[in-house]
């Protein structure tokens, strides 16, 4: 049991510090420039909630606001499962389980800029290793909407699958085998033995998954952008390109709003995960 | 035979990108210095080390991945065990604060980042991208520590400091010893993010001290080498490749979201 000592706070003071210089104070700036108009840091005035109101009444914004959820949306329920599902096939490796695991981290340590250039290389239809497969079935990721959003989606999922398998795994191996022993006694059926044994033991990893794996997918930029500039037409626009727009269009009061609402936007997606999972473990 | 299909399925997946880009690495791609396009050979490679900028970001990016592994180690190892060892007032606070920065989209700080870091002479200098990748990464590293520390049984705390030890000494004679993996698997994650991060590494270096991803985006031009592109890219896996190897063992025990 943990012993209540609040000097332990004491600890915590670097932490904070570091935080506070990093993450609060940008913060408070962003929401303050969101009330004003910048021309340059001289030159600023007091606009209130003219550039909230503007957004949140344009139907671009709603649109990009619509996609990038489903985008989430589609990443979630491609990666959460297949991740679980190589996990639970790398549990019966063995030794071998250790290379696997290896093999699906490698994509995690590739420069993010880099991760568009290598797939667009390998769809490549003069030298890309998948270019002449890709053509014979009119694969055409620049002129329709569906193809991009497949590429993305394949793109994000060969990215990010390793951190699911590495922590499901992790949650999965840590399960005791008397469990599963006890389990197949009671002639528990597969499904009963995941949703009533190693679900409950690989929440606590799959809880951080979902979060990451939300807020990255929901603000993917660097990928999506390389692959089509948010085309085409406006198919792939997504929240953050829209906010990239106008950071590079030097309407710093504009964006600062629309960094604001995104801010709050996934804020509110994980305070209702975190009052969900509260609850969860408030239950005997 | 289903897992095996399965299994072979994979690794094709996996490694397919990676493959194209290995073998473009080894292929001339621009007629450069008498090579014709299509000769296979280490060219590319030696085009990327004889590069002063190209040899100066591997350092730039070794010198923040550094700073940044040292500062969130220093700063979560405190932090990760308040938080394993006591309750305190506020403590489930703090765990939702750390959530809520780690799931701040960074593009939402880039602009007062950089005016902040301005203003303090913090751009172009490794120092101000290794800062702000801590509020990434430090969350992480408290989150997988918290979990290291706490499986260490807290009589081993309570005989290192009946046998005299101080706090500090305690810290860095026992408890680091004890979660030597766990501060492995921290590291590791702070890696794969202040290694690869684009967003802060763009906006934080105007003239100099351009990590490997800004300078991989500089290659890009009128006349792309992709070969080169790609021999910097394999190049710079190697680091990354050499921490999943030290981890490999540890990387399993994962961590847990705590609220």
């Amino acid at each position: 049991m943990r012993r209540y000592d609040s000097r332990a706070w004491v600890l915590l003071l670097p932490a904070l510090g570091i935080l506070a210089v990093v993450g609060a104070m940008p913060l408070l700036a962003v929401l303050n420039y969101g009330f004003h108009d910048i021309f340059s840091l001289q030159n600023v005035h007091w606009v209130g909630l003219q550039w909230f109101g503007d957004i949140l009444r344009s139907d671009r914004f709603l649109a990009s606001l619509g996609r990038s959820f489903l985008f989430s949306a589609l990443a979630l329920a491609v990666q959460v499962p297949l991740g679980i599902a190589v996990a639970k096939v790398l549990l019966t490796c063995g030794r071998w389980a250790v290379w696997w695991l290896m093999l699906c981290a490698l994509p995690l340590v590739v420069p993010w800029n880099m991760i568009p250039i290598l797939w667009l290389g390998l769809i490549d239809r003069e030298t890309g290793l998948l270019g002449s497969a890709l053509t014979a079935v009119n694969f055409d990721y620049k002129f329709t909407a569906l193809h991009t959003w497949a590429l993305i989606l394949v793109m994000d999922t060969w990215h990010w699958l390793g951190l699911v398998v590495v922590l499901a795994y992790a949650g999965l191996s840590s399960i005791p085998p008397a469990y599963r022993q006890a389990a197949a006694i009671d002639g528990a059926s597969r499904w009963a033995l995941f949703r009533f044994i190693e679900l409950p033991r690989i929440a606590g990893a799959l809880s951080i998954v979902f979060l990451l794996r939300f807020v990255d997918s929901f603000m993917i930029y660097t990928e999506a952008f390389a692959i089509n500039a948010g085309g085409p037409g406006d198919a792939t626009r997504f929240l953050s390109i829209e906010l990239g727009e106008e950071i590079k269009g030097f309407s710093y009061g504009q964006a600062a709003a629309r960094a604001t609402l995104y801010f709050l936007i996934v804020l509110s997606v994980v305070w209702a995960f975190v009052v969900v999972t509260r609850r969860r473990e408030g239950e005997p | 035979m289903i897992r095996g299909v399965a299994l072979f399925a994979l690794a094709v997946f996996m490694l397919l990108p990676l493959a194209q880009a290995i073998i473009l690495s080894f292929t001339a791609t621009l007629p450069k210095g008498g090579v014709a396009v299509g000769t296979v050979g280490l060219m590319n490679y030696a085009n990327v080390l004889a590069d002063p900028d190209l040899r100066a970001s591997i350092v730039n990016s070794a010198i923040v991945v550094l700073l940044n592994v040292s500062f969130c180690i220093a700063v979560a190892l405190p932090a990760a065990y308040a938080l394993a060892r006591y309750r305190f007032v506020g403590d489930r606070h703090f765990l939702l604060l750390i959530l809520v920065f780690r799931v701040t989209p960074p593009i939402v700080l880039s602009l007062p980042i950089f005016i902040l870091f301005a203003r303090i002479g913090l751009v172009d200098s490794p120092v101000g991208i290794a800062l702000v990748h801590c509020l990434f990464n430090l969350p992480v590293a408290i989150w997988i520590l918290e979990s290291f520390i706490r499986a260490v049984p807290r009589e081993f705390d309570e005989t290192a400091l009946l046998d005299g030890h101080s706090g500090v000494s305690f810290f860095l004679r026992h408890l680091v010893p004890a979660i030597a993996p766990g501060i492995g698997v921290a590291a590791f994650f702070c890696f794969i993010f202040s290694w690869v991060e684009v967003v802060f590494a763009r906006i934080l270096t105007v003239t100099a001290g351009k990590p490997i991803t800004m300078a991989i985006n500089a290659m890009f031009g009128f006349q792309t080498d992709i070969g080169m592109v790609m021999a910097m890219t394999c190049l710079s896996l190697l680091p990354g490749v050499a921490m999943i190897w030290f981890v490999r063992n540890h990387i399993a025990r994962g961590f847990a979201l705590r609220v």
